[in-house]
């Protein structure tokens, strides 16, 4: 019976919704975490000269044929956990055994991907993601990554003192016991008075760009999503999830040029779901600023009544829009 | 400092689970210490979302509450903001929003 699989923490609740919209539909549905494997779930996948891989996924509660696999929802699984015994060793070698095995495997599925989790790895990059915008013809804004503090004062020479700075990778780390987080910064004449540490890693400064509000682009196959996100404190003006508490939402449309360019986006980097944010300036203009392809989407979903769920069961259902 | 794994693998490879993340070391030098790291900061602890209590129903296949009331992914849908405990940190991808 043909069947979606779902890779996905047990506790991505957002996940819930879309398994809720499958089985309200009728869809088959076989949800995994890959932190299931190798103790709870098991693989015994078979491939030769008559037929593509087939053979169980199977957990104490269910099983799947692999050849009955018509699409796949990749959300954000944790990583295989291992027998506690194991050396620290023994545990690097099985996670990249499993790795290669389980995930290659499912990676080998021909068939409906939201996304395919290479595309998504490849697409987590900032610096292709403004690359791709650009050659998809998104009005990005001008952009620098260094390590080099010269390189630095010469940028914000050139953007007219206006600029922000953002990791390049994830906000997030912890630091003296505490869970600490980055968000985008204004940059000040104070702030370039002293630039020790640039040269420690890659930094990322981009023009300022005046904004009306922001947009949270939710892309889920053809079908655009759009809200505008409207910021009530001057510290969710810089960076809105810096303040959730001051924003409002409401549904708005894209643009076609901006709705051509996304979807040229989303076909360069093969992707089927992306969370886009956009500037909108006040003349109107969207500027790209970045593209999740595991973004959150829940949240919008519910401030704006935007059927983002239902979309993504349609499109793992291969419903035509 | 511990840094959580961003751009993720293609599948996951660590073999630790991010919940279990802990990290007492203290920032370095202004020489040595990332300098957008100038501007990190641990979030509001009273903005922070709390979840209600739940368990994963492997027969549903989502979570459902420990009490009477909404599935838990009805009363999700608010921005997660983490309150600075290693417990509950935000999902890898976006920071701290669910």
């Amino acid at each position: 019976m043909s069947t979606v699989l779902v890779i996905a923490a047990r506790d991505d609740w957002p996940t819930d919704r879309v398994v809720k919209a499958l089985a309200d539909g009728g869809a088959e549905v076989f949800r995994m975490d890959t932190a299931e494997f190798p103790q709870e779930l098991t693989l015994a996948g078979r491939i030769d000269a008559r037929r593509g891989w087939a053979g169980g996924l199977t957990t104490a509660h269910r099983a799947v044929d692999l050849a009955d696999i018509e699409a796949v929802y990749y959300r954000a699984p944790n990583p295989f956990v291992f027998p506690v015994a194991m050396s620290e060793s023994e545990r690097r070698f099985a996670a990249a055994q499993a790795r290669a095995g389980l995930g290659g495997v499912i990676t080998a599925l021909d068939c409906r991907w939201v996304s395919h989790p290479a595309a998504m790895s490849r697409a987590e990059y900032k610096p292709l993601q403004l690359a791709t915008a650009r050659q998809a013809g998104l009005t990005i804004p001008p952009t620098l990554i260094t390590n080099t503090p010269d390189a630095v004062r010469a940028f914000v020479g050139d953007v007219g003192g206006q600029m922000i700075c953002k990791p390049v990778a994830t906000p997030v780390f912890v630091e003296g016991d505490q869970l600490k987080t980055v968000y985008t910064h204004r940059i000040t004449e104070a702030d370039l008075d002293d630039l020790r540490g640039i040269d420690t890693t890659a930094h990322l400064f981009q023009a300022w760009v005046d904004k009306a509000h922001e947009v949270r682009l939710t892309v889920v196959g053809d079908r655009l999503f759009a809200a505008e996100v409207h910021a009530g404190s001057a510290a969710a003006h810089t960076d809105w999830r810096s303040d959730y508490a001051s924003l409002t939402y409401r549904p708005t449309t894209t643009p076609d040029d901006v709705a051509e360019g996304v979807r040229r986006y989303m076909s360069a980097l093969d992707l089927r779901f992306a969370a886009a944010d956009f500037i909108v300036t006040p003349g109107g203009e969207w500027v790209f600023l970045e593209a999740n392809p595991c973004g959150q989407w829940d949240w919008i979903e519910h401030a704006t009544g935007l059927p983002i769920a239902s979309a993504i069961a349609d499109e793992l259902q291969g419903v035509p829009v | 400092m511990i840094t959580l794994a961003d751009p993720r693998e293609a599948f996951p490879l660590a073999s630790k689970l991010p919940r279990a993340l802990h990290g007492s070391e203290l920032p370095s030098s202004v020489n040595t210490r990332p300098w957008v790291l100038r501007f990190a900061r641990t979030p509001d602890a009273t903005k922070a979302i709390v979840m209600p209590p739940a368990v994963y129903d492997n027969e549903l296949q989502m979570s459902v509450g420990l009490y009477e009331g909404p599935l838990p992914y009805m009363q999700t849908h608010q921005p997660t903001v983490p309150d600075g405990s290693m417990t509950s940190p935000p999902p890898l991808d976006e920071g701290p929003k669910d």
